[in-house]
């Protein structure tokens, strides 16, 4: 674990920034998760050593995005490569955060991190240099979608920070792709604010080649009247781990998720979840789904936490998973911390397999068995994936999926 | 059972079925023989076995057959998958149509019926011409092109499911149709299209098992036998009357068949 | 449904089970070492596989660190300051109940378990243990033409210990958890019933456990053995006097079910919660586990959780038989400053084996209420089957309701489905149950304990009524 080596012998170095510092600080004493915390007990420790071997990689090779763009209008960013943009225009405008604004809001996410809770962060902005950190403000509406990449090269670690100012009233359309090479590891935490009335809605996608691992963190902080949509995907990684935070700062704001993961091999895939309503009236719907074959792992977690001031707060979670393999595992927790009273929250997850029922029906029609399942799981897949913006019309991201499984 | 000589060689042979599921015993010997252009039915109580018969004769997996043949068109079919039963010519009208959240109703039928017109050795459709068929044949149960866009079966009424049914039998133009209480949740007007598109499918060429509670559907389409099912077997076997005289004495009346037998 | 007068009369009264009875009791000096485990044996007469036993525990006990991951919040416990054995003093041997202190037989009375042969409750028989030891059994001569043995724990180390060292420490071993342990090596008595093959129990056996002493932990230990093709149902009832220290109460229940035997084990725990400040109370850390061994064996839960200051408690399952069934039927209720975490396991090893869990919990005041659960399909449960439900009600915008349900799949071919959804009592339906002229107090606990009908309906009939009642005396001015 090269990584972990250098933060326990810091030397302080001239050319790390003030967050560097203080994240090394955080990390040092104790540079790696516990492995027995909730949070962590499920991850493989080999997996996770493995992902930290890498060596640190600041300056990328260059990419070629796998895909063409689907419009001349689409707004495309790579993290690393192109971070000066300024564009106003009539309706809308996107601007790079100033060094300042960008300092100022991440030292105070950083005030509120645990080092098990937020590790996957502090170690990203411990490890994430000036070129790689990249802070926008938009403002306005009828903007063009926009796609932000992130990407790690073979054989090494890369680490990517994406900061996200959603002005008043704004409305947006975000996709993220994060690309893992052959063996290579990608520390990806964004940064999202949504000020009041804005709206979003977000794709992740990230998928990776042969041996590639991935820490994919995801803050988001919701104003009053603010709507967050989450499209996701994750596959393809020997190694993965998703984590959002979700706080709707003073409530009365909505959150609708919708993701998944599909680990084949001998993958492991996990989503964390953690959505906190610190006012009333906030609305939550979310589903996640995972798939698992061969001998993989896929693990869930998920917490909805409505304390007091949150009354009225609407709050649903479920969690659907597909177990393929006899090899295969699925992990699952969703799971609810309440103390207001004037609330309905409910979750519900279920593991199982394709369909039997369903599966007979189509084959009493002349289906073949394999044809049925092809359908069945593309039904299973559809209603995340036309979750996910930007990608929906154009991408054959289920055909790939459908191929592949 | 049947004591008519027949000319032409029977589509479907059930004989002396037993059958199981969890090691629980649901079929007890049943025999059964439908000769082109025969209308069966088969009536009995709640829980006698008799959507049992019709999930068997379509191949579903949840039933083991423990002891005789289920022959059709002469061959025996006991381990043909469920889609090689469909693609050759069985069709199962269910009782309870599946719902399948997020599969499109018209590229199920359309993959269904090429399936099948693959089997007949037919050139299969693409989406343009398999939506002039599929036209002709929504008029016959009456129902509107907008069924096609949605989720197979979610969201729709009963008599919506019914009629979904229907339509599918009417693309597959199946050797033989057993459609397990088709009439159930129906009310009196969508009985009648229901009735009215089962009559304009079959003709000379197929055979049909109407499974039923009631003699309401059986005055639509007249059926040329009857049969009552017990505790997996059949226990009485009539002509058409026999369904009239059950409705009006009840299946109490049939108790006293297996007393006798 | 709840009768109306019953509820009115017990709204009105406070924990009226928090008498002490004033009895000489025979104690040992207060700490644990290896030296009070030898003098707990030797008091008891056992033999040498059982002092081991302990002091194997005892050993274990020592490396095991107090679990700190229940979401619980509790001062430290002082081990050293607990008195491990406490007994009311009696006559040497006692051959009959008329022998029996009549201050022991009053406090059941008092409790509403009469022992006495004039009084005893028909159809069910009673071990009824006070502190540390049983002090009678009631309806043994019936039981025995059965074949069924029902008597203290400490009775069957002496009369049976063949079936004691086969079974003992099978289902919960010793190293199983820090207070399973620490039971292991201390544990004074408890219930042993053994159900012959083939026999159905002709009477539901009962033990009720009181907790007399203020200073002394309770540690009672019950085996159940259910052979091939029988069947029984376990009452447990437990109460305890009002101190204002907190008493430990540390219990291990094993369960056995063999080929198509069936357990239902039923519990009512009314131990001493505290008063509204959270003074006093009793810690509840109880290990409860059936192990469905045979074929088509069946082991049943079902708990009204009402009492303790802190309740730690998961009755589980070990499904190994093939199509064996586990099933967990819980009420929790907490009011005041009370603490539960509750739930169970579900452990599926064997083929077509078959879980269903409902747990209503109902947290009021400033308690703190959660399910806390683990549903598991090993490689080989194939055919296999789960289904939970959890819910929870709040009262009040004090209380707390946490849901945490682990859930573990390794075999394709099987099923689990887990619910849960939270509610509270909506002003719509109270407006409508007391425009039909009943009383908001009386809504209230009608519409708990239509919340808890699921479970409740799992209940032997004289428990039912009991489990009604505990729950609108508990909730005693929690509403409005």
């Amino acid at each position: 674990m090269e990584i972990i080596e250098k933060i326990k012998t810091n030397k302080s170095n001239d050319n790390l920034t003030e967050i560097q510092k203080i994240c090394l600080h955080k990390l040092q004493s104790s540079p790696l998760p516990n492995p027995k915390s909730e949070l962590w007990r499920l991850s493989n420790k080999s997996k996770l050593s493995n992902f930290l071997d890498y060596s640190v990689n600041e300056k990328d090779s260059k990419f070629d995005i796998p895909y063409p763009k689907n419009s001349q209008n689409t707004i495309r960013l790579i993290i690393g490569e192109n971070c000066q943009i300024k564009l106003i225009k009539k309706n809308y405008s996107i601007q790079q955060l100033s060094e300042d604004e960008l300092q100022k809001y991440i030292k105070e996410q950083i005030s509120f991190f645990t080092q098990n809770e937020n590790w996957s962060d502090l170690l990203n902005l411990s490890l994430s240099c000036k070129n790689n950190i990249l802070g926008l403000k938009i403002n306005g509406s009828k903007i063009p979608p926009i796609e932000i990449f992130s990407h790690a090269s073979s054989n090494s670690l890369n680490a990517k920070t994406l900061v996200i100012f959603l002005e008043k009233n704004c409305d947006v359309e975000l996709l993220q792709v994060n690309l893992g090479k052959e063996n290579s590891s990608l520390s990806q935490s964004t940064f999202f604010c949504l000020k009041e009335n804005s709206s979003v809605n977000h794709g992740v996608v990230s998928y990776g080649e042969n041996r590639s691992n991935l820490l994919n963190s995801l803050n988001v902080i919701q104003q009053k009247n603010s709507a967050y949509n989450l499209g996701s995907l994750h596959f393809k990684f020997n190694y993965a781990r998703f984590e959002i935070s979700i706080k709707q700062s003073a409530g009365n704001a909505k959150t609708n998720i919708k993701g998944m993961q599909i680990t084949k091999n001998d993958e492991q895939i996990s989503t964390y979840t953690k959505i906190e309503f610190n006012g009333p009236n906030g609305f939550l719907d979310q589903i996640n789904k995972s798939l698992a074959d061969d001998k993989s792992h896929a693990i869930f977690e998920g917490s909805i936490i409505v304390p007091k001031i949150a009354q009225r707060t609407d709050a649903s979670q479920l969690s659907r998973n597909l177990l393929l393999s006899n090899l295969a595992q699925i992990d699952t927790k969703p799971q609810l911390e309440i103390i207001a009273d004037d609330v309905k929250c409910k979750h519900g997850a279920t593991i199982s397999q394709l369909n039997e029922e369903e599966l007979f029906y189509m084959r009493t029609r002349g289906i073949t068995l394999t044809e049925a399942s092809k359908l069945q799981l593309s039904s299973y897949f559809q209603e995340i994936i036309s979750f996910i913006p930007v990608s929906k019309d154009r991408w054959d991201l289920l055909d790939k999926l459908l191929h592949e499984n | 059972m049947q004591s008519k000589m027949k000319e032409s060689d029977p589509i479907l042979e059930v004989e002396n079925l037993s059958a199981s599921t969890d090691n629980l015993p649901i079929l007890k010997g049943v025999s059964l023989t439908v000769y082109p252009g025969e209308i069966h039915a088969i009536m009995g109580r709640n829980g006698c076995g008799k959507s049992t018969l019709s999930k068997i004769i379509a191949g579903h997996p949840s039933y083991n057959i423990t002891n005789g043949v289920i022959k059709f068109l002469g061959e025996n079919i006991n381990s043909l998958e469920p889609e090689e039963r469909s693609q050759s010519g069985i069709f199962l009208g269910f009782q309870y149509p599946i719902e399948i959240p997020g599969v499109s109703n018209l590229e199920f039928l359309r993959v269904s019926t090429n399936a099948r017109r693959k089997f007949l050795n037919k050139e299969e459709l693409d989406t343009f011409d398999f939506e002039e068929i599929v036209k002709e044949k929504l008029e016959i149960v009456k129902m509107d092109h907008a069924f096609l866009s949605r989720s197979v079966n979610q969201g729709f009424s009963g008599g919506e499911k019914k009629r979904n049914e229907i339509l599918q039998m009417a693309l597959l133009e199946p050797k033989i149709a057993i459609l397990d209480e088709t009439d159930s949740g129906l009310d009196i007007d969508a009985l009648r299209i229901v009735a009215s598109g089962i009559k304009k499918i079959s003709n000379a060429q197929t055979g049909i098992i109407l499974i039923t509670h009631y003699q309401r559907l059986l005055d639509e389409i007249k059926p040329n036998y009857v049969h009552v099912m017990s505790d997996g077997q059949i226990i009485k076997t009539g002509e058409s009357d026999l369904a009239l005289e059950l409705e009006e004495k009840g299946y109490e009346w049939t108790d006293n068949f297996i007393k006798e037998t | 449904m709840v009768n109306e007068n019953l509820v009115k009369d017990v709204v009105k009264e406070p924990y009226k089970y928090g008498f002490v009875t004033d009895i000489e009791t025979e104690k040992i000096e207060k700490g644990l070492n290896e030296d009070i485990i030898k003098l707990i044996s030797q008091k008891k007469e056992e033999p040498k596989f059982l002092l081991d036993f302990r002091l194997k525990a005892f050993k274990k006990w020592q490396k095991m660190k107090e679990p700190d991951w229940a979401s619980l919040g509790y001062k430290k416990i002082d081990y050293q300051d607990i008195i491990y054995y406490s007994a009311p003093k009696q006559k040497e041997k006692i051959s009959s109940l008329d022998e029996v202190d009549p201050k022991l037989l009053e406090t059941f009375d008092k409790l509403g378990i009469p022992l006495t042969e004039q009084k005893k409750l028909t159809n069910v028989a009673v071990d009824a243990v006070f502190d540390s030891v049983s002090i009678a059994t009631t309806f043994r001569e019936e039981l025995a033409e059965h074949g069924v043995i029902f008597c203290s724990i400490s009775e069957a180390v002496k009369n049976h210990a063949d079936l004691i060292e086969k079974y003992l420490g099978t289902v919960v071993p010793a190293s199983d958890n820090y207070f399973a342990a620490l039971n292991s090596a201390v544990f004074s008595d408890g219930s042993f019933v053994y159900i012959p093959k083939g026999v159905n129990c002709p009477m539901d056996l009962s033990s009720y456990f009181r907790i007399n002493s203020g200073d002394s932990g309770q540690f009672e230990r019950t085996l159940i053995i259910a052979e091939e093709s029988s069947s029984v149902s376990y009452l447990e009832g437990c109460t305890a006097p009002m101190f204002d220290t907190n008493t430990l109460h540390a219990a291990v229940v094993e369960l056995i079910a063999l080929d198509d035997a069936s357990i239902k084990y039923s519990t009512v725990q009314n131990w001493y919660a505290g008063d509204e400040e959270g003074i006093g109370g009793i810690f509840n850390f109880v290990t409860k586990r059936g192990k469905c061994l045979g074929k088509r064996s069946k082991i049943s839960w079902s708990q009204v959780e009402t009492g303790s200051a802190i309740t730690w408690k998961y009755p589980s399952c070990l499904l190994l038989g093939e199509e064996s069934v586990g099933e967990f039927y819980s009420v929790a209720l907490t009011n005041n400053l009370q603490q539960a975490d509750t739930g169970t396991k579900m452990i599926h090893i064997g083929p077509k084996t078959k879980s269903t869990i409902v747990s209503k919990g109902i947290s009021a005041g400033k308690s703190k209420n959660s399910y806390r659960g683990l549903v598991k399909m090993g490689t080989k449960a194939t055919g296999s089957r789960n289904y939970s439900q959890c819910d929870s009600m709040l009262i009040g915008d004090q209380a707390s309701a946490n849901t945490f349900p682990y859930i573990k799949s390794q075999q394709p071919n099987s099923d689990i489905e887990h619910e849960a959804s939270t509610c509270r009592i909506s002003e719509d339906q109270l407006f409508y149950l007391q425009s039909r002229g009943i009383e908001f107090e009386e809504a209230v606990s009608m519409m708990v304990s239509g919340f808890c009908r699921d479970v409740f309906n799992q209940l032997p009939m004289e428990f039912a009524a009991e489990a009604d009642k505990l729950l609108a005396l508990k909730l005693e001015g929690s509403v409005g």
